[in-house]
């Protein structure tokens, strides 16, 4: 789901060799090499840029950016990757307690400091993969670095990385696990809390508490009152939660950079979130999620979760899809659609949603993250009340 | 904040003058606090996805493109502008409005820094492309008393963050968790964004974000606490003592705040704003200590804060020619690595008046102890 990205990431930021130890991202860079070396590259420059889609260099280096800047991965071949990330050198020492890299460079435009590598290391006229930097680099930037490479053969890698994040390892699932323990956590936490003033500022203010103090680096919230005549997900308003207002809540958290998200509707009484009896509802999503079956095109997953939710009566709302990939990015492939042309895998995880129209609430949304097991789905984030248990 | 029509006028006015036939303000959906935000300064948008935008043309048709499309609806109940298309295919329609408002010339863009290549391309394809950040930075020159109030309000919940960071500090707590109060406390007073960073231990190298530490008896904690209202930042900077200070931490710190008053006498209307940081710089070079004023130890001792312009810009140094003026909101801060003690935090928020300046936060600029 898009929500707006922060200024800074203001969460628990640690890495955890327990959880993610340097072997993992030996493999990974392993793997990318031997996809590399297919290829014919000589080396590989990963770019990120913001909050929204860092995974790609996070997934090599486990570096999180701070601040809405660029990072940049160098990963030749053979020899030592550079992590180039811009920012001041006072950033340097906590910038290596987050990454296996040990060649750290901060600099002030990634993009020129690349450029010079290329040329130390007599790279200019080398086969070189990009990844990032045409959806995700500032133009000028790219423009000064496209010059620097124009003797250079240069791939469009982004797929190379995309392939290999798409399907996650066990670690990796252990890390979205966590983190939607904290999603569970927060929804629990919401259906029994009584919150003083509810006004969604307040409840916003409590969810950001709870998450954060589970461990979560990043969150994002949206609300949504379904009882209005136009409604759609948003930010957190200064508003009243009224006593019998339905109340929609997305909350997606990070926990040591992987996201997990959930989606719950909500009917308020008595100055708590009660979640309404949606028996259909529930069944339907559970029906949808057990379609889920590895070797199964996304597409074909698609049409039959279509087909069900026809047979069942319910309208789509269409707006919000049926989710996609979860992991290091809160929106990666596959991304859950009828033209999507990859199978489900044992090992995807997912955002798997549903939005759709009711008479009496106004609208019904939820959503679960879920890992795709050999046996189906295994939905990671649903707990709370009767909706969304497997 | 709702200035809508006269930054349309304004900006019909500047197409006009530079003879371009539209503008378009850009936003990638981030939020930097060493960059204005020109979009939602302009349009009172807060993006969340990728790609956004508002278009003007030279005859003063205006229209808001958003992403993703769902987001439409919100947008246009906050923003002036009537017209807002959400987009699921931002290039396609942002082409599609450059031609139906006759932009085939020339266009202003604004925020192309954040602007990828492809975009880029597609519309340097349909016009030629003159960067216009100056138009908005102009328009935004001048603050609106709504401005004004929003940036008071903003420094009321900075106070509101540091009261949090002083209850909250104390010996067993982890750093995420002291965050954790600090944002709580300050989203409940009306923050739409936070921005902190912290470091605790007995000599601290810089500030970044929390991390797992539990604060300890003799710890040093600095913070930077920095709430965020409509794109308004306002900051504090912040040293809080765990038990009794010592002596040397004393008059260091104490260095600093003199270093910070120096500072403050140089902030007025026509004073280069390198005037405050050669200030705080003298004293703490007198001090010995002129080699920790430059890199790779410090650099910035202020900058500006704006949502549509933050004049007098990211980084005040010695070497900042640009004049203040009235109403500019900047964070004046003797931040300080000192091989004695480490890094130590020291700073506000203050507003440029007619006469000098207004402190804009009630709490004072001090080294805080707790007892432990």
């Amino acid at each position: 789901m898009e929500t707006r990205q922060p200024s800074l990431r203001i969460g628990r930021n640690v890495w955890d060799p327990i959880n993610m130890p340097e072997a993992e991202f030996q493999q990974r860079v392993r793997e990318i090499r031997r996809k590399m070396k297919q290829r014919g590259l000589d080396i590989l420059l990963v770019y990120s840029n913001g909050f929204n889609d860092c995974g790609n260099t996070c997934y090599v280096s486990n570096y999180g950016i701070r601040l809405p800047r660029g990072v940049l991965v160098a990963l030749p071949l053979n020899g030592e990757p550079v992590l180039f990330f811009e920012g001041s050198s006072r950033g340097l020492p906590f910038a290596k307690t987050t990454t296996w890299i040990s060649d750290i460079r901060p600099c002030g435009d990634v993009a020129k400091e690349c450029a010079k590598y290329l040329s130390e290391n007599n790279l200019v006229s080398s086969s070189i993969g990009l990844v990032g930097l045409k959806h995700q680099m500032p133009h000028r930037q790219f423009r000064s670095l496209a010059e620097a490479l124009k003797e250079c053969t240069v791939d469009d890698a982004d797929s190379m990385l995309q392939d290999l994040r798409m399907v996650k390892s066990q670690r990796e699932c252990d890390q979205i696990r966590r983190s939607s323990r904290i999603v569970k956590h927060v929804f629990d936490f919401l259906a029994n809390a009584a919150i003083p003033h509810m006004n969604e500022t307040a409840v916003e203010a409590a969810i950001y508490r709870e998450a954060r103090l589970a461990g979560a680096e990043d969150v994002r919230i949206l609300f949504s009152n379904p009882g209005e005549d136009q409604w759609a997900l948003r930010l957190p308003e200064d508003a009243t939660v009224a006593e019998g207002q339905t109340f929609i809540v997305y909350l997606a958290a990070a926990f040591e950079r992987y996201w997990a998200e959930a989606i719950r509707t909500f009917v308020v009484q008595n100055g708590s979130f009660e979640e309404p009896e949606l028996e259909n509802a529930e069944a339907l999503f559970k029906r949808i999620a057990d379609e889920i079956k590895p070797g199964k095109a996304v597409s074909q997953f698609c049409g039959e979760a279509i087909k069900e939710i026809q047979e069942d009566g319910f309208g789509l709302i269409s707006e919000y899809g049926f989710g996609g990939g979860i992991g290091l990015s809160l929106n990666e492939p596959p991304a859950i659609t009828q033209v999507h042309a990859n199978d489900l895998k044992e090992g995807m995880c997912l955002a798997l949603r549903l939005a759709l129209k009711d008479k009496s609430l106004g609208g019904i949304m939820t959503a679960n993250t879920l890992v795709v097991k050999r046996s189906g789905a295994e939905l990671l984030t649903a707990s709370v009340g009767t909706l969304n248990k497997p | 904040m709702s200035n809508g029509n006269l930054n349309l006028r304004k900006a019909v006015e500047a197409l006009r003058q530079r003879g371009l036939d539209g503008l378009i303000i850009y936003s990638s959906g981030t939020c930097s606090i060493l960059h204005a935000s020109y979009l939602h300064y302009f349009s009172e948008c807060k993006p969340l996805g990728p790609h956004n935008a508002a278009l003007v043309s030279k005859a003063g048709d205006v229209a808001l493109l958003v992403e993703p499309p769902w987001d439409a609806l919100r947008n246009s109940r906050i923003s002036w502008i009537s017209e807002v298309r959400g987009s699921a295919d931002f290039t396609k329609d942002l082409l599609a409005i450059m031609r139906q408002f006759k932009i085939t010339g020339s266009v202003g863009l604004v925020g192309s820094r954040e602007m990828t290549i492809n975009i880029y391309s597609a519309v340097e394809h349909k016009a030629s492309v003159v960067s216009a950040d100056d138009i908005i930075e102009e328009i935004a020159r001048e603050k609106t008393p709504d401005e004004l109030e929003n940036v008071k309000k903003t420094a009321r919940i900075a106070d509101l963050g540091f009261n949090a960071f002083l209850e909250h500090s104390r010996a067993g707590i982890r750093e995420y968790e002291l965050v954790a109060e600090m944002e709580y406390a300050m989203r409940r007073a009306g923050a739409d964004d936070i921005f902190i960073l912290i470091s605790s231990g007995e000599h601290n190298y810089e500030m970044h974000e929390p991390t797992d530490r539990r604060l300890r008896k003799g710890d040093i904690v600095i913070g930077e606490i920095t709430p965020i209202c409509e794109g308004q930042f306002i900051q504090l900077c912040r040293t809080v003592v765990l038990g009794k200070p010592s002596p040397l931490l004393v008059e260091k710190y104490d260095m600093l705040l003199k270093a910070f008053h120096e500072s403050l006498k140089t902030v007025r209307p026509g004073s280069p704003a390198g005037a405050l940081s050669q200030a705080m710089n003298k004293v703490i070079s007198d001090a010995g200590y002129a080699e920790y004023c430059y890199p790779p130890y410090m650099r910035a001792r202020g900058h500006g804060f704006g949502v549509g312009s933050i004049a007098p810009g990211a980084v005040i140094d010695d070497d900042t020619k640009v004049d203040l003026q009235e109403n500019q909101v900047i964070v004046v801060h003797p931040n300080q690595y000192l091989p004695e003690t480490g890094y130590l935090a020291c700073g506000e928020t203050v507003l440029v008046t007619q006469d000098g300046m207004e402190r804009l936060s009630e709490t004072e600029t001090r080294l805080y102890s707790k007892e432990v």
